[in-house]
């Protein structure tokens, strides 16, 4: 990945996470500010409602009221007290709750037993504590007759005139109908979780039952104005809560997988004098409308933030071409200038960091290319200098033996002429000796000036070692004068070690090395000739000992025209070098303290076993 | 002397008119209104005008002629023998003859398991019964609604409605939404002193005693529990003596087939409440099957409520749901209702049905009309109207218990109240008498305004 994709990738990321942020907080402050909305209005409708309830419960009341203010009852409390006998207002509460339009009313008896009930007629004569409430209006579960139960909302008035007292309580039922009349905006729907009851026996006050007694969540039982609510199962755990704990609730509720299909739901739990809670009544809202304008602004939001970034990605390719396009121009000046191209040059656009690093970099190439020319001149100079020595040096040497031997045949001239034809002859002896040895050092140089080029052929490395130490150790053997001959010790991997060499140049270096050894060992010694296979290499070693080499020995050791022998030239080491580096390899010496030099020769393994 | 004279003749003048107004006059149309079906079978208002049984009842609970003239029993009560009244006519001008009484009768024994019978056959002028076991109050039984006598085919052999027989009145149709029958002008009894009777059913307490508030009905019903009510507006009541027994009848089926359970539905029954309260002390609480005027040992036979019992005699014997079938009137709804709420509170789960509609029947409150004054006859009726044919033999009080006690012991029944029935009249109609079941006799009924 180059500067500008980086820069690129940067730019867009930074872009994009900043819009994803922006756009993220917008969605949530306007998420929170729909639901705060939605909770107000939820919040306002089931105020709206608790107050309409309220004033049907205060419709209750007054209708109680009404009753027992009125004449005819009045007379008949007074008869019930008086005579003792109620049975004739059997059917009475039948009569009155049908004339004030009440689901529930039954007369209750100075002993407080039901003189006549209009929900249950036959319910005579059994206790009804409810009648004793002093509290304007409440909620109480009234046994019918089939068997089940029904909510409603009671007052209990005592009727006036009468002493001891007669009661009237009263009530209307809490049902669909109830619901139905209730003031409901569009949206919103009212509906009504009661419990089938505990159907206890008639002398039992049914809101004694204890809230811990409740049957399990039965959705079924959970009917609105139109009938049973749709998914009410999703309204459990609201309902749970609110009848375990006697507190409204409230929450949201998605009524399908579809975010649009869920409520704001408010659970209101109805409870008895007692506090126990007989019902449940649920105020949901739908969030259908609040949901879909969410969506749409969000649907707007991801627009524009992808329209952001994809103009941020456009801005981001420009600016990231305009602030990497003088630096890629630097990066390829550099390349080209590590390539050896030192002419390079770089434009310079601007003032900034970017254009004085150019303007650097211009000046750091021309000052390279100035320096290296004078270097070159300088290891021109230096070359010609030492090439010079050494001639000088290695010619001196046999032209000195030169000049005395010509001063004496001078001199040999005035000698009898026997003499001087003794001398001539061991003159002219000497002059071809040292003109042989100038022949051998003119000789010397060539080579070393006119390395041929390799003729890389398959070859096992087993192979060359053994023509080395077949030629030498014979001659190691016999030639050495001093009494310890020099041994020879091979150290071959059996496995193949293939080359891809020149057979020849790579003979004449090892032979090379092999000689440095065996001068190396002037009193004899082992010298040991390994290879082993490497991974991708071929190690080849080649070990004396001798003295060793010293550090500065090693450091300097391939230096052409470096030697540490009296007569040597300084340049086999720089040609087996050369004929190493030629394919590929690598040459070093290691010299071990207690004595002994290796040079370790590294070459590429061949791929063609030979 | 003179003055003797005269106050003679002052009583005579003052007396005259009392001794025009209470002699009958024949005409006039009497409007009956009743609640119920007036075809109902055995009881509809309209059979005994139609119809006449072999015997009739008198006012001692007697059994006397009626189609029949005469019986002779022979067999031991084995074998009964009843000679037709001569020269009597149906509605139809079909002559009553003894084949006729025999498919009637067998009719009726279609219709009611309860024949006490095993074969009838004509002999002659003669109509003979006969059975495997005595039928001590066969003449006595045949008075009842269940055994009158109509004419089941017309000459040709085609299948009457069964609203043709020889009673004092004949059916006319349904005529400005009234049942009409008119005076039978031949009828064995002589000519009833009405000419027509229009029986308008299917009214509600209220509108009967509205219409005759305002003149438009002459006789309309009085249900025992509205008794008080109708002597606080006072009406002209007609009431008999306590006839109708309301009674629990408890099926012995899978489900209640446990007698311990039939006795302890027996003890949670609250007859008091009943009677105090639904039927406004116009009942007579009892747990005998025969009112204790009758009999005199009803009091042998515990009323109270023992609900402890009850709950012991249930044992915790858990039981279904089961359901109580009351008329669907609302009073009868509302005692099974409260005999409900009674059986509740003895571990029952009781659901009141609308006996019409209810497609099984654990436990139904019925009511059981008391078919004569006269208690060995009365108690065989009842048995064999709750299906009981074990004719009542013994005719002393002791028998009679033995009898009753027995029965009562199954807790098959369970007897609440013995009820009067009543009926308010106009100022119009005179001389009517109820029979010993209660019933009106219209037959002998006039009207004061009547030509």
């Amino acid at each position: 990945m180059n500067l500008r994709q980086k820069l690129l990738l940067l730019f867009s990321l930074t872009v994009a996470a900043a819009v994803a942020a922006v756009a993220w907080t917008v969605l949530v402050r306007i998420r929170l500010v729909f639901e705060q909305r939605d909770q107000q209005e939820t919040a306002l409708f089931v105020s709206q409602f608790q107050r309409e309830f309220q004033h049907r419960s205060a419709e209750v009341a007054a209708a109680v009221d009404h009753i027992a203010a009125s004449e005819h009852v009045r007379a008949m409390a007074f008869e019930i007290v008086q005579s003792g006998d109620a049975a004739p207002y059997l059917t009475e509460a039948q009569t009155l709750a049908q004339d004030a339009q009440l689901d529930f009313l039954e007369i209750v008896g100075a002993d407080g037993n039901v003189v006549s009930s209009a929900q249950w007629p036959a319910r005579f004569g059994y206790p009804e504590p409810a009648a004793e409430l002093t509290t304007t209006t409440f909620l109480k579960r009234e046994d019918l007759p089939n068997g089940a139960s029904a909510l409603g909302l009671f007052a209990a008035r005592p009727i006036r005139g009468a002493e001891p007292a007669v009661h009237l309580v009263g009530g209307k039922r809490l049902d669909q109908s109830f619901l139905a009349d209730l003031p409901a905006a569009p949206g919103m729907q009212i509906s009504l979780y009661s419990d089938a009851g505990a159907n206890p026996s008639p002398g039992t006050d049914p809101s004694t039952v204890p809230s811990a007694n409740f049957a399990a969540f039965d959705p079924a039982r959970l009917l609105s104005a139109t009938g049973p609510v749709t998914a009410a199962a999703r309204y459990q755990s609201l309902i749970d809560s609110a009848r375990k704990t006697g507190l409204p609730a409230s929450s949201i509720l998605y009524l399908t997988d579809h975010r649009e299909d869920s409520v704001n739901a408010t659970a209101i739990p109805l409870k008895s004098e007692s506090g126990t809670v007989l019902a449940v009544l649920t105020v949901s809202i739908s969030r259908g409308g609040m949901v879909e304008a969410q969506q749409h602004i969000r649907a707007i939001a991801y627009g524009v933030a992808a329209g952001g970034i994809l103009f941020a990605i456009i801005c981001s390719l420009w600016i990231a071409a305009r602030v990497s396009r003088p630096i890629e121009q630097l990066a390829r000046a550099a390349e080209q200038v590590a390539a050896g191209n030192w002419e390079t040059h770089v434009p310079e656009r601007s003032r900034d960091e970017v254009g004085q690093l150019a303007r650097s970099f211009n000046h750091m190439t021309a000052q390279l290319t100035s320096q290296r020319e004078q270097l070159i001149q300088t290891e021109r100079v230096a070359a010609w200098r030492e090439l010079a020595r050494r001639l000088a040096h290695e010619l001196k040497n046999p032209l000195f033996p030169l000049q005395l031997t010509v001063e004496n045949l001078v001199r040999a001239r005035a000698l009898p002429p026997n003499e001087f034809d003794e001398v001539f002859n061991e003159s002219t002896r000497t002059l071809g000796m040292e003109i042989a040895n100038l022949k051998t050092i003119i000789s010397r140089f060539s080579d070393f000036s006119k390395m041929p080029k390799p003729e890389l052929e398959h070859v096992d490395a087993k192979g060359v070692i053994e023509r080395v130490r077949s030629l030498y150790e014979t001659t190691a053997a016999t030639s050495n004068p001093v009494p310890q001959p020099i041994r020879f010790e091979l150290d071959v991997s059996p496995e193949p070690m293939p080359l891809h060499v020149d057979p020849e140049l790579l003979h004449r270096a090892l032979s090379n090395l092999v000689l440095n050894a065996m001068d190396a060992m002037p009193d004899g010694g082992t010298l040991t000739l390994s290879a082993n296979p490497l991974a991708n290499h071929i190690e080849i070693r080649v070990s004396d000992t001798g003295a060793g080499l010293t550090p500065e020995e090693c450091e300097r050791l391939f230096t052409p025209y470096y030697t540490t022998k009296q007569h040597g030239t300084g340049l086999g080491l720089a040609i087996v070098q050369s004929v190493i580096a030629d394919h590929s390899g690598t040459i070093a010496v290691e010299s071990r303290p207690a004595g002994g030099a290796t040079f370790v020769i590294t070459l590429p393994k061949s791929s063609l076993e030979v | 002397m003179l003055r003797q004279v005269v106050i003679s003749c002052l009583i005579a003048l003052a007396v005259l008119p009392a001794a025009a107004r209470t002699r009958p006059h024949y005409g006039g149309t009497l409007r009956i209104e009743v609640e119920g079906d007036p075809w109902k079978v055995p009881d509809g208002i309209a059979w005994s005008l139609v119809h006449d049984g072999l015997t009739r009842m008198d006012s001692n609970g007697t059994a006397i002629p009626a189609l029949a003239v005469r019986w002779e029993t022979q067999n031991d009560n084995h074998r009964w023998q009843f000679w037709l009244r001569p020269n009597v006519q149906f509605h139809s001008g079909w002559p009553l003859k003894p084949s006729t009484v025999v498919l009637s009768l067998s009719g009726s024994c279609r219709a009611d398991a309860g024949c006490p019978w095993t074969t009838v056959h004509a002999v002659g002028t003669s109509i003979v019964f006969t059975s495997d076991s005595p039928m001590p109050n066969l003449p006595a039984l045949l008075s009842g609604n269940g055994y009158l006598i109509g004419q089941a085919e017309s000459e040709e052999g085609k299948a009457l409605p069964g609203s043709v027989g020889t009673g004092p009145f004949h059916f006319v149709g349904l005529q400005n939404g009234a049942e009409t029958f008119e005076a039978n002008e031949g009828s064995w009894q002589g000519r009833p002193f009405v000419d027509k009777i229009e029986i308008f059913s299917h009214k509600s307490i209220h509108d009967q005693w509205l219409d005759l508030s305002v003149g438009r009905a002459d006789i309309v019903e009085v249900p025992a529990e509205q008794l008080r009510v109708a002597q606080q507006q006072h009406l002209t009541l007609l009431t008999s003596p306590p006839v109708t027994l309301l009674a629990l009848a408890v099926a012995d089926s899978s489900l209640l087939s446990n007698p311990n359970i039939r006795g302890a539905i027996a003890l949670a029954v609250d007859r008091s409440a009943l009677s105090n309260v639904i039927f406004q002390k116009q009942g007579e609480v009892t747990a005998s099957l025969l009112p204790s005027a009758l009999t005199g040992y009803s009091f042998l036979f515990p009323i109270e409520r023992d609900l402890n019992k009850a709950h012991e005699m249930r044992g915790g014997l858990a039981t279904p749901a089961l359901t109580l079938a009351a008329d669907n009137s609302a009073t009868m709804q509302l005692a099974a209702q409260r005999l409900a709420l009674n059986l509740h509170e003895a571990g029952f789960n009781v659901q009141v049905a609308n006996a019409a509609t209810a497609q099984h029947k654990d436990l139904a409150l019925i009511q059981l009309t008391l078919a004569s004054s006269q208690p060995q006859s009365s108690l065989e009726s009842m048995l064999r109207s709750v299906g009981v044919s074990t004719p009542v033999i013994e005719n002393t009080p002791a028998g009679l218990y033995k009898t009753e006690h027995e029965f009562l012991e199954t807790h098959t029944l369970i007897p609440l109240l013995y009820l009067p029935r009543a009926y308010a009249v106009s100022g119009r109609v005179r001389d009517l008498r109820l029979s010993a079941s209660g019933w009106p006799l219209l037959a002998d009924v006039s009207l004061q305004d009547a030509q």
